[in-house]
């Protein structure tokens, strides 16, 4: 259902992406892993149009775009069949926790506030917030602005989730409360993208994993494919060095 | 000599002083928006014109930039081949809108600026348009930022539209002159203290009014939700 081929991207002189190939079916649950600085995040960006690609091109079910000739529909047209949540939350400050998952509803799909009202609060029983509904991003903790974000990514009723490493900046005791947010979505068939740290956690719920190097992508396969018997000396390099610190 | 003869003779020239105030308030605001809109969003020559009126606001002195407007206008319509409406009330009040405009552009720009990165990713991501995500998320975050700022610069322009005598227009300040020399500039130093709590007060007010925005903001939401904390909270500072 989507498809990105020979993504190319840079920062300045600093070449981030070098031509990634990456194909996700429906009912996928796709984990990304790799060093830091290999493009992850940058390449699920990528999808949202929020990083800008030099070339390559994606194709969404029939959405078709060249990133040379980026144009303003496809964009949106892909922005609206995705969700995005994201490592530092990027819950609406101006906003409580059910107006931040109302407004998109409101503003963007254009549904009563009645009926947006309702689907909030469906999705915050959901994420376990619904005691905190008429909070301000001001008075929550990190896991609750984490579960906050998911309920307005959900709500807007994605194709795709992306998760950008959505535990990354919480504290080790909140990261749990996320996980079992997460795992609960993805194992309702949500078609998902996640890029993570959490190695255990991504073999536990994904179908596929997805290992990035130096900016493409250098295995992909199942989680017994690539966790137990990894197939190149950088991806047993990585596996190890993430396990020792664990 | 009695003081409270005079309050309502200084009393008089305040609606003078707060049109003028009040209208570059109003004109101000607008320059500014539009001057941040294009300094913001780069557009090119056009922008460059924005930055030369901002640096034209912030940096001449506003005295100077009301003798500018006094005896430039009249030959900017004449050259239009119209006539000169030009009183010094007028000439006084188009100098402080754009000195205010200028200003109040060098607030609301590091406000916007201010607005975290992810704030848009987020908002574009959910599919935005620009203008809604101006409206619902980036503008009133950034009105939080702006405030602090915008209430200074609203006590600037209280202070800077003292200056409007020096081109003839009889504010407060003019008229506080002509009662120093009809008593044969005996009580000068009565009328000047007189003066000074007049434009204490006009400060006060306006800043107890910013106040009350930037405690009713939603990003301040832990230290004051209801009205009686707002209230307790705006006493405490004045």
């Amino acid at each position: 259902m989507l498809e990105l081929k020979d993504i190319r991207l840079s920062y300045g002189s600093t070449q981030v992406l070098n031509g990634v190939n990456l194909s996700v079916k429906r009912g996928d649950v796709a984990s990304i892993i790799g060093p830091s600085g290999t493009g992850k995040t940058t390449l699920l960006k990528c999808i949202n149009y929020l990083a800008k690609p030099s070339s390559g091109t994606i194709a969404f079910d029939q959405i078709q775009m060249d990133y040379q000739h980026a144009d303003k529909t496809a964009i949106q047209a892909i922005r609206l069949r995705t969700a995005m949540v994201f490592q530092q939350f990027n819950v609406f400050k101006n906003m409580t926790v059910i107006q931040n998952v109302m407004d998109p509803l409101v503003v963007v799909q254009r549904k009563s506030r009645e009926e947006a009202r309702e689907i909030a609060l469906r999705e915050l029983e959901r994420v376990g917030l619904s005691s905190k509904q008429d909070s301000y991003p001001s008075q929550l903790s990190g896991g609750q602005l984490q579960r906050t974000g998911i309920a307005r990514a959900l709500a807007v009723r994605p194709d795709v989730m992306l998760f950008d490493e959505p535990t990354s900046s919480l504290d080790p005791e909140l990261v749990g409360e996320v996980l079992k947010v997460i795992k609960d979505v993805t194992s309702s068939g949500i078609t998902s993208l996640l890029v993570t740290h959490e190695m255990q956690f991504a073999k536990s719920i994904s179908n596929r994993i997805i290992f990035m190097d130096r900016g493409v992508v250098a295995a992909d396969g199942s989680p017994t494919e690539i966790f137990d018997s990894p197939s190149s000396l950088r991806l047993a390099q990585f596996l190890n060095s993430e396990h020792s610190l664990q | 000599m009695d003081v409270s003869a005079m309050i309502p003779e200084l009393l008089s020239a305040l609606p003078l002083t707060l049109a003028i105030t009040f209208t570059a308030i109003i004109a101000g605001f607008c320059l500014a928006l539009l001057a941040t809109t294009l300094r913001v969003r780069r557009v090119p020559v056009i922008s460059h014109l924005a930055d030369l009126y901002v640096s034209y606001a912030r940096s001449v002195p506003v005295v100077l930039q009301l003798f500018v407007a006094f005896y430039g206008l009249p030959l900017l319509v004449v050259l239009f081949g119209s006539e000169d409406f030009f009183s010094p009330t007028i000439a006084a009040m188009v100098a402080l809108s754009f000195y205010h405009g200028g200003y109040l552009s060098e607030v609301m720009r590091p406000a916007y600026l201010a607005v975290d990165r992810g704030q848009h990713d987020a908002a574009d991501s959910l599919g935005y348009t620009f203008r809604q995500k101006i409206a619902r998320v980036v503008g009133p975050q950034a009105v939080h930022f702006a405030l602090p700022g915008y209430g200074n610069s609203i006590i600037y322009l209280i202070h800077n539209v003292a200056l409007v005598m020096y081109i003839g227009a009889a504010d407060v300040m003019a008229t506080a002159h002509l009662i120093m020399q009809r008593d044969y500039n005996q009580y000068q130093f009565e009328t000047y203290l007189v003066l000074a709590v007049i434009y204490a007060l006009m400060c006060l007010i306006a800043w107890l009014i910013v106040r009350f925005f930037e405690l009713r903001s939603p990003m301040q939401a832990p230290e004051a939700t209801t009205k009686a904390q707002i209230k307790n909270a705006l006493i405490a500072s004045a």
